[in-house]
């Protein structure tokens, strides 16, 4: 046996081991380890399940108003954000009749005047009539111009309103940002959190799907200036966005942290007196012309004390004082 | 160690690697397409 050539391939097999090692524990560390499941039960809270959201099935994260009157005749469909289920999901269990919502278990039936999709599902549904009432955040450019190409025009009626809060890991020492500075970050001008008092490590601007309610709102913030893509995001300290509802019930865990802008911590006082800067209107939209007159009954419902006070009891700002 | 053998042996290491890598990255992707955007954060310290 030739041992210089035995300990060649011994030397290759094991180089290849190695070599497989390295690449799986690559990809763990910068990929799997922050998306595996560190769920601890304040976050499981926040994760929007839809059966925990199902109207008249006793569930404690619906609120409804129980003395209200029911709709009667053609139900209009309801649709709307995920964020915002509990928020439509309150109003169908206060105006709408029980047997015309449908739920098979894992999700709404096609016959359920109440739907679930997302921001995105919902504008293609409101526009292409499978839906007659969506509970979203302001449509993108892109959604509007769908409309338009649809020659539908929408309604967009403001039912309440959130902060837009830029999140950052708890460890991160940033704990404050500029307007300019967040349009720094994703423009891709501002790349290190040292630019901003912080690590010198880069940052990680994070994003969202195109059309989702928060990346629309980053987009209405950046105004005309483009986002650029972070193609170093999976080495960095991140920096994400969504809206104060989603953020708030986790703030106690202590893995994130809501960053001030200008100073200014988003709170029910600071958006009401418009010192922090950025916010956005929860909307019911319904098409113009609608004939249905159940859809301007839910949405006046959803108006009156009643209806702003489920928006309230969700977890939302409403739009008139209570 | 015969070439042949050692052949053999190279592509069951191979083949195990690509597959445990192959596992991993739709186990990771499966994780990231149900993951929030708050919880990721959270994880990424």
């Amino acid at each position: 046996m030739d041992k210089k050539k035995l300990a060649k391939q011994l030397g290759v097999i094991a180089l290849i081991i190695a070599l497989f090692i390295g690449l799986d524990t690559g990809i763990y560390q910068l990929f799997i380890k922050r998306v595996i499941s560190h769920h601890s039960p304040g976050m499981q809270k926040m994760s929007v399940e839809v059966g925990n959201y199902v109207p008249f099935t006793g569930s404690a994260n619906v609120f409804s108003e129980d003395g209200a009157k029911k709709l009667e005749g053609d139900i209009p469909v309801i649709d709307g954000a995920a964020a915002l289920l509990p928020v439509y999901a309150g109003f169908v269990q206060s105006i709408y009749p029980e047997d015309s919502v449908i739920f098979n278990g894992e999700d709404y039936d096609a016959k359920s005047a109440m739907h679930y999709t997302n921001t995105r599902g919902a504008y293609k549904d409101i526009v292409d009539g499978n839906a007659d009432i969506i509970i979203c955040a302001q449509p993108s450019d892109e959604q509007l111009a769908y409309a338009k190409e649809k020659g539908v025009e929408l309604e967009l009626v403001p039912i309440g309103s959130d902060a837009f809060v830029f999140i950052v890991n708890a460890n991160n020492p940033v704990s404050d940002i500029t307007i300019d500075q967040i349009k720094g970050i994703y423009s891709g001008k501002i790349t290190n959190w040292r630019e901003l008092g912080g690590k010198n490590v880069p940052i990680a601007a994070m994003r969202r799907n195109k059309n989702s309610g928060s990346q629309t709102a980053l987009e209405k913030i950046m105004g005309d200036t483009p986002i650029k893509p972070d193609y170093t995001a999976l080495f960095g300290s991140p920096i994400g966005f969504s809206f104060r509802y989603y953020v708030t019930g986790m703030l106690a865990e202590g893995g994130v942290k809501i960053l001030t802008i200008n100073g200014v911590a988003p709170t029910t006082e600071t958006l009401a007196d418009g010192t922090y800067p950025v916010s956005g209107n929860l909307y019911a939209v319904y098409r113009k012309g609608e004939t249905n007159e159940n859809v301007y009954k839910a949405v006046d419902f959803m108006l009156s004390p009643e209806g702003q006070k489920i928006v309230e009891k969700s977890g939302y700002i409403p739009i008139h004082q209570l | 160690m015969k070439d042949k053998t050692f052949v053999i042996i190279l592509a069951v290491i191979m083949a195990v690697g690509v597959a445990a890598t192959t596992a991993l990255l739709i186990y990771g992707y499966n994780l990231w397409k149900e993951i929030s955007i708050v919880e990721m954060i959270a994880n990424w310290g």
